[in-house]
């Protein structure tokens, strides 16, 4: 029967041959538990006893917390001052790293480090660094430069941006990667017609080089959007006598879908929070490809 | 006005030198072609001339200045690229104009400026254009129009047709020979395509290994090459060289003695173009059996096996000689070119 199928019948055959391993898997992996947690957002589930319908209870009742909306900011708070503050320095250093010929290789290697290190392990590190003297790093220096102490993590004003330097800091190596990709796929040309033009830097930086960078824009800033959305490891792990907090002033949405899981057991209303989040980053993603695209 | 000198130029990459001395003057609206085999340093030259390197020494003087120590946008040159280096993300407008970016002209200057250069290129059309919507010969000539638009007085260019299909390349050849013969710019034009030397230049600069091999007219290089090299590089077929010695009448080649004037027991190199080897009359060459033809149409040309190595010869477009049939090749001694073979230098 195969035999007798045209070339082009045979190609799709082993086409979905090959596809059937990854379409099962993200069925059974993926869709499912997506369309299973939407489900349960719409039930009462205490994970052992049965599901009950809630209908749109769970929402309802999300709208109403405080500590959601708090949450809801922080979130967002994460997300527009960790995506352009690393976006811009992650591009500074990969302009500069590009001229670099000296130990570049090397160097490159130091910028990549903290994208393969443990997040928890950088959380725990960092967390000494803000500790008070005589343990803090920070502290200990501005104790000796003679200047106040500052409470990183035990302010609620502070420990929001305390959290957010690592959080940046660890993803700048990949960013610098790629960015550093996108720089060497300019054609050397255009910099030197733009030298024999005798523009100045600034109007080469400007109109060449970042116009020419927004594929590689786009998706820099979709991807670490996605991951400051998403952002748990680095709180939970520098704030985990009272995660999220202080008075939940670091907490994001992951976390509170962690707690109301598996501290709270409340199932349907994890699974509610758990299905905003995947709106919010729908429509992030969407308006920013929107806004980023070539016209 | 705008002429260019090149003085003892040399340039080393780290330790390998990679320019040995150049000397050249082009003067003012001269049409000047680099040619030569790829890494001979023609390229090089170029972007010695435009700034684009470091000169290691010697001196660059374009319009009567010295130019070493100025930077690129100071040498009132402007260079079209191997691969036009126009911008994508700009309209064909603001690409010829980034040329007038500095300039201090009062924009409807500009403006008029570059629709002036547009109208000259048969541009006003595709202005506002991106250059992803133009085609290969249209892109080229953005690029030409952005190196027009600051009216320098020379204009550079490194390769420009080699990305072209054949077809185009013809057209752009033409194209860049007319504009030259209206705005009567100094161009310097750098290729490895001896057919666009030979039909674009006033004078051909020919290079090889960091070195000139020799400057002169289209015809000057073609009928009284300096050297070997030349010799083989310019004109295609390549010149049948039929090694031999000196017999101070002539030289003595396998096949018998062609007499021609060359300094006596020498070894000597005897040089015929396939266009001047004649199968009937002439001073007799040498001879052979046909081993190929290739046809061209008006003509045909046959490879022969000689005494001397296979020899290249043209051949009546409609009655050549058979493949296996045994011809006699003869020269016009007027015609034919003699070089040392230790030196490779032309006798006469």
């Amino acid at each position: 029967m195969y035999r007798n199928l045209t070339i082009r019948q045979k190609q799709i055959v082993w086409a979905w041959a090959f596809l059937a391993i990854p379409v099962l898997f993200y069925v059974v992996i993926r869709f499912y538990p997506t369309g299973n947690a939407m489900l349960i957002s719409l039930q009462n589930w205490n994970l052992l006893g049965d599901r009950t319908w809630a209908g749109l209870d769970n929402y309802a009742k999300l709208m109403q917390d405080e500590v959601f909306w708090k949450v809801f900011k922080n979130t967002f708070v994460y997300l527009l001052i960790g995506t352009p503050v690393s976006l811009v320095i992650s591009f500074i250093i990969a302009y500069h790293l590009d001229r670099v010929r000296f130990m570049h290789g090397f160097i490159r290697m130091l910028y990549f480090l903290p994208f393969m290190t443990s997040a928890v392990a950088m959380a725990w590190v960092w967390r000494g660094f803000y500790q008070p003297v005589p343990v803090g790093l920070f502290n200990n220096y501005l104790a000796a430069a003679g200047i106040p102490q500052i409470e990183f993590l035990r302010s609620t004003t502070n420990a929001l941006p305390s959290i957010l330097a690592p959080a940046v800091w660890a993803g700048l190596g990949f960013q610098i990667i790629i960015f550093m990709a996108g720089l060497r796929a300019i054609p050397r040309s255009y910099y030197e017609a733009a030298r024999i033009d005798g523009v100045p830097w600034w109007t080469v930086l400007f109109e060449i080089t970042i116009p020419l960078l927004k594929p590689t824009i786009v998706f820099i800033v979709v991807f670490s959007s996605i991951g400051f959305l998403r952002i748990f490891d680095h709180v939970f792990n520098m704030t985990s006598n009272d995660p999220g907090g202080p008075l939940n002033s670091t907490k994001p949405l992951v976390l509170m879908i962690y707690d109301t899981a598996f501290n709270a057991f409340d199932m349907g209303y994890a699974s509610a929070q758990t299905v905003v989040l995947f709106l919010i980053l729908l429509i992030v993603s969407l308006i920013q490809l929107r806004i980023l695209r070539d016209r | 006005m705008a002429n260019l000198a090149l003085r003892n130029l040399v340039k080393t990459y780290d330790k390998t030198e990679v320019l040995h001395g150049i000397n050249l003057d082009v003067a003012d609206g001269e049409f000047v072609v680099f040619v030569g085999p790829s890494g001979c340093g023609k390229s090089t030259t170029l972007r010695l001339i435009a700034g684009l390197e470091d000169t290691t020494s010697g001196e660059i003087e374009i319009a009567g200045r010295t130019v070493n120590n100025l930077e690129p946008k100071d040498r009132d040159i402007a260079m079209v690229f191997q691969n036009y280096a126009i911008y994508p993300h700009m309209t064909v407008r603001k690409n010829i104009g980034f040329g007038l970016r500095t300039s201090k002209l009062p924009r409807a200057q500009k403006d008029a400026r570059i629709n002036e250069v547009a109208e000259i290129l048969d541009m006003t059309p595709l202005l506002e254009r991106k250059p992803n919507q133009l085609s290969g010969g249209q892109r080229q000539r953005v690029a030409i129009g952005r190196a027009m638009v600051r009216d320098p007085a020379v204009f550079l260019f490194d390769e420009p047709l080699s990305n072209l299909d054949a077809q185009l390349r013809t057209q752009m050849r033409l194209e860049i020979k007319k504009l030259h013969q209206r705005v009567g710019n100094t161009i310097i034009f750098v290729t490895h395509d001896q057919v666009e030397a030979m039909t674009m230049a006033d004078r051909i600069v020919i290079m090889k290994d960091g070195h000139i091999q020799q400057v002169g007219t289209p015809a000057e290089v073609y009928h009284s090459p300096a050297n070997m090299f030349v010799a083989t590089f310019i004109g295609a077929p390549a010149m049948n060289m039929l090694t031999g010695k000196g017999t101070g009448g002539g030289i003595a080649l396998p096949s018998g003695t062609f007499a021609t004037n060359g300094p006596d027991g020498a070894d000597l190199v005897l040089g015929v173009r396939p266009d001047d080897l004649m199968l009937s009359g002439g001073q007799a060459v040498t001879a052979g059996k046909v081993i190929l033809r290739e046809p061209l149409g008006s003509e045909t040309l046959i490879y022969v096996d000689t005494p001397s190595g296979e020899i290249i010869a043209r051949a009546d477009g409609r009655t050549p000689p058979e493949v296996g049939e045994t011809v006699q090749l003869g020269a016009d001694p007027a015609n034919v070119h003699v070089f040392d073979a230790a030196s490779g230098q032309a006798v006469r």
